[in-house]
């Protein structure tokens, strides 16, 4: 399905992002320098010049935010045997869909002020409203570790790991004290693991970057936020940061 | 078996004796809590501690562990044993309670020798609680409240001096070989007498029954409207289970080098309150619902452990009512349930 | 005690040879396998192997051959549906794969003894339930009436075409088949496989049924069943739920109290009529 099984063809591309997604990945490269004997990287404008197109799997960060986004990513799905979404960004709209709450026309005022008409852009959205997306690799950033698991996982042929359970489950594997217990607020009892509970392991609450678990049960965790201090603005707000595009899908 | 007394002055040599043979873990602060980690030094150990985020569970069914690694070419394996010799120190009474079924579930049928090798390399203090560690604690109702076996060896804060109980031939050994002890005195084993008398009245019944009861009270519960509640509250995180020393789902899984010629097979705890913990390949999930999900734990913890090992299979220790954030309890539960029933 | 050795945990497979593999459907195919040093398995019908493939994971699978042709060999019926079996399914003759077994409880054949037996197995029910079919067969005189009635979605997802057509042909055996949904080449019943039961007439004490499929089946099998008068101890079934250890810890595959892995997978309807979530 992947072409030469023994040493598929890889590219990076990016759309509206930060590109910090791409940048783990040229981290992961150093840790994991065997990655290279694995893969054959033909594309990937972090780390190298040349354009190889005969790709096989396409990691894709970035939300889609212009009409002419579409194209350039339809013409990768045509040609990547697998289409991996990197990123919140791209798997989620991420950050840049917090804009997608608000009218278009201010937010293009307010980012590019008299200039806005210049600018073709529309509400952010994760790649997966445009094309099939094959797997997807949460986080903003990506954590290293699953990153590398997602590669081995295509290697074998296998489905990527992605964890269908909330951050709790690794929060409490590491005997993190809760969040809560020390007077925060965390969103990890229903968003997706696979990061390691990384934000409670450092004392700050799950802002969601890696997105909703299934059947989350989001009016218990709105009720928690609150009884536990939040008032009830503040609570709509956590949910906005990585989850706007989640929301107004669930809600349309 | 016999009583000892090891005056505190003589507590830091002890474990610092201990440590030229054994790993010693033992609770240590973390944050404004406490958890169950590597002792390198006497200071580091906090007996007065009142519970634990984690059980001592995790070293004799770690968070994460390998089963065995392997050679994907000829599909060669190996098992991995940890037999380190290793002293968890200051266990509390439910907890005690707790690897003793744990050491049943895993010796039942067929043995699991990951657990049993690892259990055999190990040596349990355990030490008694003179008051309630907190308010979420039911272990009086569970009969937990304090253990004739199960330890090595168990301490008693006497004052000045710990009164130590020899649980085990092992226990007697690691006492002579390592403690400055000597034989009880009769004032002392009076003052050991009062302590543990004193301290009964000091933590209450929080269930409205005898723990006991529960098996015969989970039977007529089962249709009870209290799980469709929960189903509105419970998140579905875990973390009841996650905490929970008497818990021992795990899920299986393989990890491989990058050029996928070796790797290891690991388990990592599971729990049964999660989505997909009873879905099958063809997509059928048996247990979809919170309610269901949350049924199946109290049935577990109340009925089903208990008929198959014959002890109960939650012992009061309040962990997972201090982490649940919605507040489902066994307290609540099982009270509302008895409620309901006799009414 | 399995005759595959543990090498002092449950956990570690031993390697297995495939020995032939043969497509049933575009879904399923036949494995042939064959221990180290011709040892045999040593499986009642109803067992399961736990199949491993290093680096991919580990699942259970039914016995689908007799014990009373092992002659060192034993067969899996594989349905792609996730990693393990579409890995299986990449696998070509002379592989190796791991294998722990067998585990779990089969059917008690020495209680059928005597008895006559009806098969309804549907889909890929029939896996397993072929293993305890060509036991039956292969020792036929101490049974009395075979009776088998076998559904599957569409005539291109029936399994063992060859062994079907054998079973009709039989005097000894009654057979009958339908599909959910026929096609251009089906001639035969069209229809679920409750709608076959109108063509049996059974003595009900004497009549031991199996039938093996999925849960929604069950529900109306078991009508048809116990409609018959057959009694509750005497309708045997095998429950599928998830498994990650085969020896009772995990916890995966509890059905209320019961470990389907230990107790199960092979239950008399007594055994589960009252345990909630078991159908
Ligand atoms: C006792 C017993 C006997 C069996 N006998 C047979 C037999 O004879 N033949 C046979 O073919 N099968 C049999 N099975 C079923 C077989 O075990 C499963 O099909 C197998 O375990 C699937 O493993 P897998 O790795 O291929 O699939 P997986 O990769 O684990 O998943 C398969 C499918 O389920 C879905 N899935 C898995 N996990 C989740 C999840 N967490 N959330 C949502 N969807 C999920 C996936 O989308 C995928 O499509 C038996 C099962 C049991 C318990
Ligand atoms: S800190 Fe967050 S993730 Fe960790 S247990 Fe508490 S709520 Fe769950
Ligand atoms: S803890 Fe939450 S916010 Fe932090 S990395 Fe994980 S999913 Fe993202
Ligand atoms: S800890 Fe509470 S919310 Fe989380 S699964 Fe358990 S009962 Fe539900
Ligand atoms: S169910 Fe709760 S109280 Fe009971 S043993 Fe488990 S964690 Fe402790
Ligand atoms: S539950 Fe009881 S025995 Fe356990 S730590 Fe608390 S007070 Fe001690
Ligand atoms: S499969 Fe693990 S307990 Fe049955």
């Amino acid at each position: 399905m992947i072409g030469d099984l023994m040493k598929p063809k890889v590219a990076f591309f990016d759309f509206t992002s930060c590109e910090g997604c791409q940048l783990t990945v040229v981290d992961s490269l150093q840790t994991h320098v065997d990655l290279l004997d694995a893969v054959e990287i033909v594309q990937f404008r972090e780390a190298m010049t040349e354009k190889g197109e005969d790709y096989a799997i396409a990691f894709v960060e970035g939300s889609i935010s212009r009409a002419s986004d579409e194209a350039r990513l339809r013409r990768i799905r045509e040609q990547a045997a697998i289409v991996v979404a990197l990123g919140a960004c791209a798997h989620l709209g991420g950050i840049n869909a917090i804009r997608n709450a608000q009218p278009l026309d201010d937010v293009r005022k307010y980012v590019y002020g008299d200039k806005a008409d210049w600018y073709e852009t529309y509400p952010a959205r994760p790649i997966s409203a445009v094309v099939k997306v094959d797997a997807v690799i949460p986080g903003c950033p990506i954590d290293r570790d699953e990153f590398i698991g997602v590669v081995k996982a295509l290697l074998l042929g296998k489905k990527p790991p992605l964890p269908d359970y909330p951050v709790c489950v690794e929060c409490k594997r590491k005997e993190n004290v809760c969040v809560f217990h020390k007077g925060g607020f965390c969103l990890g009892p229903v968003i997706r693991a696979g990061c390691g509970a990384i934000c409670p392991t450092c004392g700050d609450g799950c802002e969601g970057c890696r997105g909703l678990i299934p059947n989350p049960n989001q009016d218990s965790m709105s009720d928690v936020l609150v009884k536990y201090g939040l008032t009830v603005a503040d609570m709509l707000a956590r949910w906005t940061m990585f989850g706007t595009y989640q929301q107004m899908e669930a809600g349309s | 078996m016999s009583l000892r007394m090891i005056d505190k002055g003589s507590m830091a040599a002890f474990v610092s004796n201990l440590l030229q043979a054994y790993e010693v873990v033992g609770p240590r602060a973390k944050d404004s809590q406490y958890a169950f980690g590597r002792i390198t030094d006497y200071d580091q150990l906090r007996l007065d501690y009142n519970t634990t985020i984690l059980p001592p569970k995790k070293y004799l069914l770690p968070q994460e562990e390998v089963l065995f690694t392997f050679q994907t070419e000829g599909m060669s394996a190996a098992p991995v044993f940890d037999t380190r010799p290793r002293v968890i120190f200051g266990v509390h009474t439910c907890d005690i309670h707790a690897l003793h079924l744990l050491d049943a579930v895993f010796a039942t049928g067929q043995r699991d020798e990951h657990y049993l090798e690892r259990r055999a390399a190990t040596l349990i203090v355990g030490i008694e609680c003179l008051t309630p560690c907190d308010e979420h604690s039911f272990c009086k109702s569970m009969g937990t409240l304090s253990a004739s076996e199960g330890f090595d060896l168990h301490l008693t804060d006497l004052g000045d001096r710990y009164a130590v109980e020899v649980g085990t031939p092992a226990g007697e050994a690691l006492l002579a070989r390592y403690a400055a002890n000597h034989g009880a005195g009769e004032s002392e084993v009076g003052l050991l007498d009062k302590m543990l008398s004193e301290k009964w009245p000091r933590f209450s019944y929080r269930l409205d029954f005898d723990g006991n009861e529960l098996p015969a009270l989970m039977a007529v519960s089962y249709k009870n409207p209290i799980w469709k509640e929960l189903e509105g509250r419970c998140l579905a995180c875990g973390s009841c289970n996650l905490v929970c020393p008497t818990c021992y789902c795990f899920d299986v899984q393989d990890r491989v080098s990058m050029d996928r010629k070796t790797g290891e097979r690991i388990r990592v705890w599971d729990s049964c309150q999660l989505a997909e913990f009873a879905r099958v390949g063809s997509g059928e999930n048996f247990r979809k619902t919170r309610a269901e999900r949350q049924r199946h734990r109290f049935f577990r913890k109340g009925k089903y452990i208990p008929d198959m090992h014959g002890e109960l299979g939650c012992v009061g220790c309040g962990r997972c009512a201090r982490a649940c954030l919605v507040d489902i309890t066994p307290v609540g539960v099982w009270n509302a349930l008895h409620k309901a029933h006799t009414a | 005690m399995s005759p595959i050795p543990t090498v002092g945990s449950v956990y570690v497979p031993s390697p297995a040879r495939v020995a032939k593999v043969k497509a049933l459907t575009v879904m399923e195919k036949l494995f042939t396998i064959e221990l180290p040093w011709g040892q045999s398995l040593g499986h009642q019908p109803g067992q399961f192997v736990e199949v491993s493939l290093f680096g991919i994971g580990e699942a259970p699978i039914s016995i689908s051959s007799s014990p009373s042709r092992s002659n060192g060999v034993f067969e899996l019926c594989v349905r792609k549906v996730g990693d393990v079996t579409g890995a299986l399914h990449g696998l070509e003759e002379g592989a190796t794969i791991g294998v722990r077994g067998p585990m779990g409880t089969g059917f008690p054949v020495e209680k059928f003894r005597g008895k006559d037996i009806l098969f309804a197995p549907g889909g890929l029910g029939l896996a397993p339930a072929r293993s305890l079919i060509n036991q039956v067969l292969d020792e036929r005189g101490s049974f009395g009436r075979v009776m088998i009635l076998y559904g599957a979605r569409n005539p291109a997802e029936l399994l063992f075409k060859d062994e079907l057509e054998a079973w009709r042909q039989r005097s000894d055996v009654e057979f009958l088949v339908t599909v959910d949904r026929s096609d251009e080449s089906w001639t035969g019943n069209v229809g679920v496989i409750t709608t076959l039961f109108k063509h049996v007439v059974v003595n009900p004490r004497n009549t031991v049924a199996v039938t093996i499929g999925p849960p929604v089946m069950y529900r109306f099998v078991l009508m048809e069943l116990l409609g018959k008068g057959i009694p509750e101890r005497q309708i045997w079934m095998s429950l599928e739920r998830r498994m990650k250890c085969g020896v009772g810890k995990c916890g995966h595959c509890q059905i209320n109290n019961l470990y389907c892995c230990q107790q199960g997978p092979a239950f008399n309807y007594a055994q589960i009529k009252g345990v909630e979530e078991a159908i």
